[in-house]
């Protein structure tokens, strides 16, 4: 062997180093040269991709850490304890793109502390802002074993994992109830917009439907992650654990989907679902991507226990789930607003980037960290024979 | 609130000659040319209709949507009627302009500081008791200032004895009221004025959070109840094996 190899150039890494060259530039643009420069935001559009995709989807697919916490520890559903850790870090590193992402959002984001001292209980954006504070911090300690545990000094390291463990249901407890409440006020931020955000969307009920949305969309994206990291990370885990998740996910979105049905039935908007508009057209993309698709495929006993089509199946409900924020952040806002607002490729690039880091993070913290037994290193007798993949 | 300060605008009085926009770039020393759209350097602006002028501000809300939604508190309706913006505070999220149902307020896009810009009713001057710029630099008084009881009596007395003007006051009721108000003999459909909801904004939110403390409570006690019989579950089952297998043991 080699001392020192070069890392060799693959297709997901020249992805993603194409990913951070443009991220970097994105970075240059927003901070050195201002919002004009690296945005197509304008008055009457002041929230855009960075809103709608960067903070709206990253804290709702981040819902899977607190679903799966809850079930483990205050449902007693022990069955999904061996992917706990790993939904936690998907949550965790979520909440952290997001706080990554105010940095960008925010015109000055060195003020980013001014909700501890300055608050206005009125505000949702307060109560949201102190919910993801709260909560980031609920999932960093509820993480932090999986680093403490490989400290070297054997005194300290016991005495943290004893206090973490006295404290442990508390945590859950309180990052249950914060991720209900924000996850909710998220929805809540657009109350406001009443008689300008498209009657497909405006509803009393914005807090209760961006909640229900948020757990199976969060879920789906666990078991996303999970899929890719026993294909491609050399880790077991028992496909059967995922295959009930989806069980959890199809009633869920099922009862978003009659819910969502039910509220514009009794608001009177049926008219507007048969109208010839692209409102109407992004509404039925995401009633199929987010309902219609994802409870068929989850319906056959082949789609819930082949993991690849599983895999398939959650990343429609991923998808279903990011047009419905997408709408109600920017497409249903469009018509009132009286603009057309596309993005600019440097707001993609600053998100997609963000992500990026938050998938290197992710990949390293399973390589290197206890989050899901490893398999064990290959034998020299298997040298020569097929690769065995369990 | 009885000294509240408001501004009567009748429409049908102005003569465009856009004093008003000049007299206030002077006070905030913006640049002088004229502009069409409100910006962060036109705190007010006057519209052609037709052969109306229409001029457009802020409209200090009684219960502002934009105060209401600040996070930080920057922006607050103040007790003698402005709603007023403390740059110092803004942290920059913007949402003040999407919880604006007049869509007023102007964000500097432009600058690596930026702030919200938007008219604060000249809150200084009329706090050392001088007319808003933009009412005294109206030379045929369009614009008209005063206590929000005296401009509301007037413009009620004007709509009432005259038969040209619409039999509406803008502002009265829109998002729950204003301290700016509008009278004119064209609809004001007509002249691209916004058709807010008639409540007052911030109620539409206020419900919502006022759900935060019952999830907590409920949830809490809910969430704990589950805990509990999970726990107990845990224990039962322990004993039931213990009891076993001493049984089987003896």
């Amino acid at each position: 062997m080699t001392a020192k190899r070069f890392p060799k150039i693959s297709f997901w890494r020249t992805i993603v180093a194409l990913i951070f060259a443009a991220g970097i530039y994105s970075m240059y643009a927003r901070f050195a040269l201002g919002f004009k420069a690296a945005t197509n935001l304008t008055d009457p559009q002041p929230w855009g991709l960075w809103v709608g995709l960067g903070t709206l989807c990253g804290v709702g697919l981040s819902a899977g850490g607190f679903a799966i916490a809850a079930s483990v520890y205050l449902l007693g559903l022990d069955r999904y304890r061996p992917i706990l850790r790993t939904s936690v870090l998907i949550s965790f590193l979520g909440y952290c793109t997001v706080c990554i992402g105010m940095m960008y959002e925010l015109g000055i984001p060195w003020r980013i502390w001014h909700p501890i001292v300055m608050w206005n209980r009125h505000s949702v954006l307060f109560e949201v802002s102190w919910c993801v504070m709260l909560y980031t911090t609920v999932l960093a300690l509820e993480f932090s074993p999986a680093l403490i545990e490989k400290l070297p000094w054997a005194k300290p390291r016991d005495l943290y994992l004893r206090w973490h463990h006295s404290i442990l249901i508390a945590l859950v407890l309180a990052g249950t109830l914060l991720s209900s409440m924000h996850q909710s006020f998220l929805g809540g931020l657009y109350l406001i917009t009443k008689g300008r955000l498209d009657p497909l969307w405006y509803t009393p009920y914005l807090t209760t439907m961006f909640y229900l949305s948020a757990i199976p969309a969060g879920l789906a994206l666990t078991i996303m992650a999970i899929y890719l990291c026993v294909r491609s990370l050399n880790v077991r885990v028992d496909m059967s654990i995922l295959s009930d998740v989806s069980k959890v996910i199809a009633p869920l979105l099922a009862m978003w989907g009659v819910f969502r049905f039910v509220d514009l039935i009794s608001r009177d908007t049926i008219g507007y679902l048969w109208m010839w508009r692209e409102e109407t057209l992004l509404f039925w993309l995401e009633i199929a991507l987010l309902v219609i698709i994802p409870l068929i495929l989850l319906n056959q006993q082949k789609v819930r226990q082949n993991p690849q089509y599983l895999y398939g199946t959650c990343a429609v409900v991923v998808m279903g789930f990011i047009t419905n924020r997408l709408n109600v952040s920017i497409t249903a806002l469009q018509a009132s607003s009286g603009i057309y607002y596309v993005p600019k490729w440097t707001e993609f690039a600053a998100t997609l980037a963000t992500i990026a880091a938050a998938v290197v993070a992710f990949h390293y913290a399973i390589v290197y960290l206890d989050i899901l037994p490893k398999n064990p290193p290959p034998q020299k007798w298997m040298a020569s024979s097929v690769p065995a993949r369990a | 609130m009885a000294t509240t300060r408001g501004i009567l605008v009748d429409i049908t009085k102005c003569i465009g000659c856009r004093s008003c926009e000049q007299g206030c770039k002077q006070i905030h020393g913006f640049p002088t040319d004229t502009e069409l759209k409100l910006s962060t350097t036109a705190l007010t602006i006057v519209e052609e209709h037709g052969d109306r002028f229409v001029r457009r501000m802020c409209m200090h809300c009684q219960d502002p949507a934009c105060a209401s939604a600040c996070l930080v508190g920057a922006l607050k309706k103040s007790g003698a009627g402005p709603v007023t913006y403390d740059a110092g505070k803004c942290i920059g999220c913007r949402y003040c302009l999407v919880a604006c149902p007049f869509s007023v307020p102007r964000y500097e896009w432009t600058k690596l500081v930026p702030y919200v810009k938007k008219c604060d009713m000249c809150a200084e001057r009329q706090a050392k008791g001088q007319l808003p710029a933009c009412v005294e630099a109206c030379p045929v008084q369009a614009s008209i200032s005063g206590t929000r009881e005296e401009i509301l009596a007037e413009a009620q007395r004007r709509i009432l004895n005259d038969s040209k003007y619409v039999k509406r006051i803008y502002g009265s009721e829109e998002a729950g009221g204003t301290s700016v108000f509008f009278i004119s003999d064209v609809p004001f459909e007509k002249l691209g004025f916004a058709a807010p909801p008639k409540q007052p904004l911030p109620l539409l939110t206020a419900s919502a959070l006022g759900d935060g403390p019952t999830v907590i409570l409920v949830g809490g006690a809910l969430l704990s109840g589950l805990y509990w019989i999970t726990q107990r579950r845990a224990l039962v089952a322990l004993a039931e094996a213990r009891e076993k297998s001493a049984k089987e043991g003896s």
